[in-house]
């Protein structure tokens, strides 16, 4: 459907260089996954909130977050994967270019998440898309986004005020909205709580997570993450710690 | 893009492409110019491309009609080629039941008579064609009245394209049109009157519930009537060829040649309420019902329109929705600019609202009307917003009788748009609602949608976002933290089960296999402890070292899950096991659905468990004051459909491999034998088969494409086993479900003798219920309000019917099965069946 316009529009405007096939073969991969990369994505953002919003796309096999190679927190990406490539085309549809965490988040189909494509490459250890896109600067693009909702969000109610649009809050957001990648904004110290530094804390678990997540990957069976795993298929331990030994 | 394409696909928008001028006119000689110009170069290009925007940009038709129409008098060829494509297409759409297809062709081809293309006798013999079949249809004796739907819509859409030839067809060939007409009233007087139960957005009082409200072909009738007695005049429809009508009247008509219709399926052999059922909702499903009516502003806030132009802009805007999606610019930028010369946001919004929140599905996610909205209230600042908050204000008012899939969808959409509008809302409006009792659907309403945009955001933005209304801070969801039982403060007291859940935590933390923990576990704390103890321990431990996150939760349950699997083997165990990990999340009502989501994945508790454990004593109670048990269960069931729906996809997929494996090993085999059957000459000497390198080729290929052949064969009779037990699994899970609901709601509904239906639930005397305290509040309570245990079972009823109709077409397989064993029998309750049987859209006798 609406193929009149399709033409126009590119599957992903970003070549990954990690990618090692020609471009034929990318685009064909794009054509086929089943995962996202989203981009834009607010330092503070938790699984949790990606997970909410993605899911009403459909259901969500695995959520990766992207990470600052240097500090291992969240930089400002992460990687969505989907059990169905409907709901992925959808998810890349619907939720880009809306808000996440009062930032415009991009969705984009990546051709398949990889071990090591977590880490973020950029020359400071942040978001690599970020650093080297020219056409595309988040924190212009949130700004505008922001100062064009507060002109539109009026109700008619009468009972929201300049008063209540140019209060503390107001100032707050707006930081926030444009702090991501220079230096952390306005409400760094209210979503640190929120977030029970669940990145920083525990640095040496998080790492060790992934390390196992890398491990398991090579396991082909039983399914990991599955949508419903089929009741035949039965846990092996033996190899389980075999892998893990 | 080529300029002429462009200007084909820009016509009528004010753009770059025509300069300055936003005439009609005007764009159509520019369009002309370069399209007469353009067939000459290259013909065959021109005509896909030009049918292509036509039925993909449907609004714009009269501008393409007028445009063939100017062609037809300089190149007649080119344009009966175009005619002949257009009912190629129709007859294509009516065999395979397109009805997208179906309805903008035969608007097309009227719109092609207003320009002289289309010979107006033999429109007329297409109209009579659909029309005839419909009557046939609806015929008891020659034809099948379950597939009304089918017959209804073949009328709708002859009904549907007179906006745009009315005028002509009733100057060039009255009598014929009259005679349509008095055919299309024939019909109405034959068919059913379509009962809508079970499909509307709000519960009705019997009263409105009755024959004398218009269904949606009886509606359009009384439309389509006032547009003629109205001379066919309206305004939502173009007429650019009346500026080329002297022009036009010059040009030779092209005959459309007669069609055929899809037959109906027979009717099933066996007449039961059961079988006609099946096959009305297969036929709704194939013909399915674009829009409902969401009539939720009072009239003299909506635009002043005639009924008709009413219908035209809903049909832009259904159109613009389904060929639009997924171009986010020229969605918002098309639905905001119809070509019509009145304001049309109060009717926009009710379509948009009445897309969302349509039974038993809209065509897209709401995720999708959602981006269409806010990027509407992003293009029409001035107008679209207030629209949409006064569609809110107007649902919250009727939120009690709202169907609960649709509450459902509405508080998704509201929570989702107010996070990319900062969550501004004036929640002080409805602050009020904490006086109102919790179970009171307004309550339970805003306390969802703060409950999804804690979600989204976090709670202290949230807690921000509601400042002017700070009492409604009572509704938000407790501040997320888990439940872990056995951390270690200073001064708190050490007990036993602290050790055990530190050293299994220093296990999981050494790398332990599942194994080994599990047999520590086995010999050291089971014995001792008991299960129940053991269990806590297991579950609060594990869960607390994944807590961090979605994906520290999946890589505990991927490395340790088995434990939990060993440790409750069965369904009695499983649902004590969900209860743990309810008792852990309690406070974070998104974890405990997610949990529960994986641990089903994993296969460590079974969709029956789920449900058992949704249908125990503490979820029942709080069936009507939250929405998470609601949305555990649905979890579930999605699930397990999902996974139908994968297998089915992946045997259909299979299947067409096995095909074309099949002819690679056939012809492999029929190669081989011809080869076989060759003389050739080995060393001199005259041997049956070609030379032995080719032999030899040969034979290795027809064994790849055998084995190949049977591999794909074996993988489809393994998916063939999976797909059957898992529809077994389906049917003791919709069983299950049903007893469970049959059971909680007849310990909980009045005497069959004092509610008949759910209306009178609504306005039984409260004070007669038992379950009806509210001292707590100390507010004496309105009379208007509804007692706890009449809306406990307005809401259990509300979802009972949700959950039937979001599954229909899995229940309906299972029919014999239910009905014999949960539907059949004297103490089942006539509201449990009145809810179930209006999902379905079975009649009630």
């Amino acid at each position: 459907m609406a193929s009149l316009f399709k033409e126009q529009a590119k599957l992903s405007a970003y070549r990954d260089r990690r990618f090692s096939g020609t471009q034929e073969e990318f685009e064909e991969a794009l054509r086929t996954s089943s995962t996202v990369y989203i981009g834009n994505v607010s330092f503070y953002t938790t699984e949790e909130q990606i997970y909410e919003l993605f899911s009403r796309a459909g259901e969500i096999k695995k959520i990766i977050m992207g990470l600052d190679k240097n500090t291992k927190t969240p930089c400002g990406f992460c990687f969505v994967l989907f059990y169905s490539r409907e709901d992925t085309e959808d998810a890349v549809k619907y939720v880009s270019g809306t808000i996440l965490d009062d930032r415009p988040i991009r969705v984009d189909f990546d051709w398949g998440f990889q071990e090591g494509r977590q880490w973020g490459r950029g020359r400071s250890g942040g978001q690599v898309r970020d650093e080297y896109r020219t056409d595309y600067d988040p924190d212009i693009l949130s700004l505008k986004e922001l100062e064009a909702q507060r002109q539109l969000v009026d109700y008619g109610t009468g009972s929201l005020g300049d008063e209540r649009r140019g209060g503390p809050r107001g100032g707050g957001e707006y930081g926030q909205g444009g702090s991501n990648r220079h230096g952390r904004g306005g409400d760094f110290h209210r979503k640190r709580q929120r977030d029970d530094d669940r990145y920083g804390r525990d640095n040496s678990r998080r790492n060790s997570d992934h390390e196992t997540r890398r491990d398991s990957d090579h396991d082909m069976r039983p399914e990991k993450n599955p949508r419903f795993r089929e009741s035949g298929d039965s846990d092996d331990d033996g190899e389980d710690d075999r892998k893990r030994s | 893009m080529s300029n002429w394409k462009t200007l084909l696909l820009r016509i009528g928008e004010k753009g770059p492409e025509y300069g300055t001028s936003s005439d009609f006119k005007d764009h159509i000689e520019t369009c002309f110019g370069v399209i007469r110009r353009e067939i000459e170069r290259s013909g065959d290009q021109v005509s896909p491309y030009l049918l292509q925007c036509a039925e993909q940009l449907p609004h714009k038709i009269p501008l393409y009609g007028t445009l063939i129409g100017l062609l037809n008098l300089e190149n007649e060829d080119f344009v009966r080629k175009i005619v002949e494509s257009v009912q190629a297409n129709f007859q294509v759409a009516l065999d395979s039941g397109n009805c997208n297809s179906i309805r903008i062709l035969l608007r097309f081809m009227t719109s092609l008579l207003c320009s002289k293309v289309v010979q107006p006798a033999s429109l007329i013999v297409v109209f009579e064609t659909l029309l005839s079949s419909a009557a046939t249809t609806v015929d008891e004796e020659k034809g099948n009245p379950s597939w009304q739907a089918q017959a209804d819509f073949y009328v709708i859409c002859i009904l549907s394209s007179l906006p745009w030839g009315g005028a002509e067809l009733a100057e060039q060939v009255p009598d014929e049109i009259e005679r349509v007409l008095v055919g299309i009233q024939a019909y109405l007087s034959i068919r059913k009157h379509s009962s809508s139960s079970g499909l509307n957005f709000f519960l009705k009082g019997e009263s409105e519930n009755s024959p004398s409200e218009k269904d949606f072909l009886e509606d359009l009738w009384d439309r389509t009537q006032s547009l003629a007695s109205n001379g066919w005049k309206l305004d939502s429809v173009p007429r650019p060829h009346l500026s080329f009508e002297a022009q036009l009247v010059a040009g030779k008509f092209h005959e459309l040649r007669p069609i055929k219709c899809m037959e109906p399926p027979s009717p099933p052999s066996d007449l039961s309420r059961e079988n006609i059922g099946k096959q009305k909702h297969d036929a709704l499903m194939r013909y399915p019902q674009r829009i409902r009516r969401l009539n939720i502003f009072p009239a003299n806030k909506t635009e002043d329109v005639q009924p008709i132009d009413r219908f035209v802009v809903e049909e832009y805007l259904l159109d613009v929705l389904l060929y639009l999606n997924g171009c986010r610019k020229e969605c918002a930028s098309y639905m905001a600019n119809l070509p019509v010369p009145f304001r049309y946001e109060y009717l926009m919004a009710e379509t948009l609202f009445s897309q969302i929140l349509l039974l038993p599905q809209p065509p897209f996610k709401t995720l999708y009307y959602t981006l269409v909205i806010m990027d509407l209230c992003k293009a029409l600042p001035g107008a679209f917003p207030a629209v949409v908050a006064g569609a809110v204000r107007a649902l919250f008012e009727k939120i009690s009788d709202l169907d609960m899939e649709s509450r459902t969808r509405l508080i998704l959409w509201f929570s989702h748009h107010l996070s990319n509008f900062q969550f501004i809302w004036p929640w002080e409006e409805w602050s009020y609602v904490l006086d109102l009792p919790k179970w009171a659907p307004k309550r339970v309403f805003v306390q969802e949608v703060l409950q999804r945009e804690v979600r989204l955001s976090y709670w202290d933005k949230i807690k921000q976002s509601i400042e002017n209304a700070s009492a409604l801070e009572e509704l938000l969801p407790a501040k997320a933290a888990p439940a872990y039982r056995y951390s270690l403060e200073e001064g708190k007291e050490k007990t036993e089960e602290h050790q055990l859940s530190a050293e299994l935590n220093r296990k999981v933390k050494e790398k332990q296999s599942a194994r080994d923990m599990m047999s520590w576990i086995e010999e050291t704390i089971y014995p001792v402890h008991g299960f129940e103890v053991t269990l806590t321990v297991v579950v609060q431990t594990l869960l607390e070292i994944g807590s961090k996150s979605f994906t520290h939760m999946v890589t505990v349950l991927e490395r340790y899950g088995q434990v939990f699997g060993k440790l409750c083997p069965d369904n009695d165990k499983q649902v004590m096991l969900l209860s743990q990990v309810s008792a852990y999340w309690k406070n974070n009502a998104q974890m405990t659905a997610v949990a529960m989501d994986r641990m089903m994945g994993y296969r460590l508790v079974s969709n029956q468990a789920i449900v058992r454990w949704v249908f125990s004593p503490e979820n029942v109670d709080q069936f009507h004051v939250s929405d998470q048990p609601w949305e555990i269960l649905g979890n579930a069931l999605n699930k397990t459909y999902n996974r139908i729906s994968d297998l089915r996809k992946d045997i259909s997929n299979i299947t067409k491999n096995v095909l074309v494996a099949e002819k690679a090993s056939a012809n492999a085999r029929a190669e081989l034998e011809a080869a076989e059957s060759k003389l050739s000459l080995v060393e001199g000497e005259p041997v049956l088969g070609e030379n032995p390198g080719k032999m030899k080729r040969l034979k290795s290929t027809v064994e790849k494409t055998g084995e190949a052949e049977v591999s794909l064969r074996e993988s489809l009779e393994a998916k063939e086993a999976l797909l059957n037990r898992a529809l077994s699994e389906t049917e003791a899970l919709l069983l299950l479900l049903f007893q469970s609901f049959s059971a909680v709601l007849k310990e909980r509904l009045p005497e069959p003798a004092k509610a008949r239906s759910m209306e009178d639930l609504k306005s039984e005397d409260g004070n007669s219920s038992a379950m009806e305290v509210d001292s707590e509040n100390g507010n004496p309570k309105k009379k208007t309000e509804i007692g706890e245990r009449e809306q406990w079972c307005l809401s259990t009823l509300g979802y009972l019917t949700a959950f039937t109709r979001q599954y229909a077409n899995e229940i309906w397989p299972h029919m014999e099965k239910l009905k014999l064993e949960v539907f059949s029998g004297e103490d089942v309750h006539p509201l449990f069946l009145q809810a179930i049987f209006s999902a379905l859209q079975i009649p009630l006798q």
